[in-house]
């Protein structure tokens, strides 16, 4: 998803989000993760007014005052953290694990596929299919992509074969070379 | 750093736990040590562009964490090397490596440093004509110093109360004739910009 993308072209428009809008995403963030409340105030001040970022192909970006994006969601999708906040939290999404040899693959932008994930190098939690995942690999401590299953973790296992992740955020992707906005 | 990966080797299962908690003997946020070179979080610079300019960078800017990195990297790449043998083709030795690309590409995205590389040009003032009377100054190359345009733009419109705007890529358009304040303001409010880096171009049609 952002393999393409660029603040000089990409970005059309940002403006502060009305506080309405704000307790909305917060509220729905929260029913999706409860398990992040105790920390969501400091990811996510209570009262900071945030910037949304509008780009293209419906992509929208939500960045603090300080200018760090934070979380980003395409067209109506669900609201999912950057990989910089991931870093600083990395409970908030369930865990896929790749294995050493798909590192390279993802880092250039490709799909998870499952035996990447079924290897021993590879580990998973058990989610259902279109769950967003955070991507980490064998033997690095940091997370190195986010994802969108294409599949169940059960499937995974069965098939065991094609797309298992359809990844949309990864390490030195566009939306990662942007580190602040203005 | 080690800790976060530590977190799920406790559990019994295979799996992950879903959801993943957060530790008890962590504090977060955790500081992620990012590469100055390619950006990315320190353990994955081998897969940037130029892994040798990384640790350049780690070594000369962070000596403790180099030593970190390379006693535990040894292992690491000891055993990706291996790995990659069996993946290559049976041959695969490093010459062949270097004919035939590999699988998957090279994972090799452009630094983001290397934009920032290109030199400041020099900042070009010069004064158009409006009708007989009035004039509008034409500013073009401050963006290749590294300022930003719009602030730029906003900040001369405020100085000299008159209008300013953004006209193109790296141009900013004055209206009235401030080219010769322009020459001391500049290096003023930027002291990066070099005084012998701006040109005056006199007059010029548009």
């Amino acid at each position: 998803m952002f393999k393409k993308f660029s603040e000089k072209d990409s970005v059309s428009q940002s403006s502060q989000l009305k506080s309405s809008v704000i307790r909305n995403l917060r509220h729905n963030f929260l029913q999706q993760y409860p398990h992040v409340e105790p920390y969501f105030d400091e990811i996510w001040p209570k009262r900071d007014n945030v910037k949304l970022v509008k780009c293209q192909d419906h992509i929208e970006l939500i960045a603090s005052q300080t200018g760090d994006i934070l979380f980003f969601k395409q067209r109506d999708g669900t609201l999912l953290p950057t990989l910089r906040l991931v870093h600083k939290y990395p409970f908030i999404l369930p865990w896929m694990q790749v294995d050493k040899g798909a590192i390279k693959f993802v880092l250039s932008g490709a799909n998870v596929m499952c035996p990447g994930m079924t290897s021993p190098g590879g580990k998973m939690s058990v989610v259902a299919k279109d769950t967003p995942v955070l991507l980490v690999a064998e033997g690095k401590d940091h997370a190195l992509g986010i994802g969108m299953m294409k599949m169940s973790t059960e499937e995974v296992r069965k098939t065991n074969k094609g797309i298992g992740v359809d990844l949309i955020h990864f390490l030195n992707d566009g939306l990662w070379q942007m580190k602040s906005v203005k | 750093m080690a800790a976060v990966a530590d977190a799920n080797t406790e559990v019994n299962s295979r799996d992950f736990p879903n959801p993943i908690l957060p530790r008890t003997d962590i504090t977060y946020p955790i500081n992620v040590l990012y590469c100055g070179v390619c950006s990315l979080p320190t353990e994955y610079c081998d897969y940037s562009p130029e892994p040798e300019k990384c640790k350049e960078w780690l070594r000369q800017s962070l000596p403790d964490q180099f030593k970190a990195v390379s006693a535990g990297g040894a292992d690491d790449a000891a055993a990706a090397s291996a790995k990659d043998g069996e993946e290559g083709d049976q041959d695969g030795g490093d010459d062949d490596r270097k004919k035939k690309q590999t699988r998957g590409g090279k994972a090799r995205v452009k630094l983001p440093a290397a934009e920032e590389k290109k030199k400041p040009g020099a900042i070009k003032l010069s004064i158009a004509s409006r009708g007989k009377k009035k004039y509008v100054t034409v500013v073009t190359g401050l963006g290749s110093h590294g300022i930003d345009l719009k602030v730029a733009a906003k900040f001369f419109g405020q100085k000299f109360a008159c209008g300013s705007s953004l006209t193109g890529d790296d141009e900013i358009v004055i209206q009235g004739d401030v080219k010769d304040d322009l020459l001391d303001l500049i290096p003023e409010k930027w002291p990066d910009v070099d005084e012998d880096q701006i040109e005056d171009l006199g007059e010029q049609k548009r």
